[in-house]
């Protein structure tokens, strides 16, 4: 799964560590989910939406890069 | 634009305290073992009563860890938890798949020593820290 939570972060000048206090996890957990070594659980991924005031799909994609809205226009979904 | 708080209030301050709080634990269990162990050789010559209060003494302190450590690994946070019970599992893989052989080996008298559950405790305590150092360094 792609994100744009490094961007997100770096458009409003948060460390790692102010995000991590932020979403309530631990800097590496940041670290391990902007890499993409990490795939956050959907409630932390709707507390990261919350916190960005945006919706989940618009920060967490699938491998395709398709959000929900995407998927939702598949014809065989 | 949104601010935030500067870090080091949350998460990271509460693990520290869990972590020191079940270090504390750790060590309270390690003193009553030693106790329970030497105490009726070295301090009150086998008297029985002190021994049965040491024992006692060592299943307490035991269960005070045992909740401690649960409170420590309901505390972390997903991947942290991730990575601590997949050292967990794999401990416990690692003392199955060790112990089960090297206690038949001996109770055969293949091997040499006596299959102590020290040496046991030593290989799993091995298996998690490496385990732990290895699951924190991928996800670094």
């Amino acid at each position: 799964m792609k994100n744009r939570l490094k961007v997100l972060r770096a458009e409003r000048d948060w460390t790692q560590a102010q995000l991590a206090d932020a979403l309530d996890v631990s800097r590496q957990t940041i670290n391990a989910i902007e890499t993409g070594k990490f795939d956050p659980s959907l409630q932390l991924a709707f507390r990261a939406a919350r916190l960005f005031g945006m919706r989940i799909e618009e920060i967490f994609h699938d491998e395709d890069g398709l959000g929900a809205t995407e998927i939702k226009k598949d014809p065989y979904a | 634009m949104n601010q935030l708080s500067p870090p080091g209030s949350g998460y990271e301050s509460r693990i520290r305290t869990n972590m020191i709080r079940l270090a504390c634990w750790n060590g309270a269990w390690i003193g009553t073992c030693a106790l329970m162990s030497f105490g009726p050789k070295l301090l009150w010559n086998r008297a029985l009563l002190l021994t049965l209060l040491a024992v006692g003494t060592n299943v307490g302190v035991g269960v005070g860890m045992l909740l401690s450590n649960k409170k420590y690994v309901e505390g972390l946070d997903e991947l942290q938890r991730k990575v601590y019970l997949n050292a967990l599992a794999i401990t416990v893989g690692v003392g199955l798949i060790a112990g089960v052989p090297i206690s038949v080996m001996a109770g055969y008298h293949v091997i040499p020593c006596k299959a102590d559950i020290a040496y046991l405790m030593m290989l799993m305590s091995l298996t998690f820290l490496v385990s732990m150092l290895y699951g924190t360094r991928r996800y670094r």
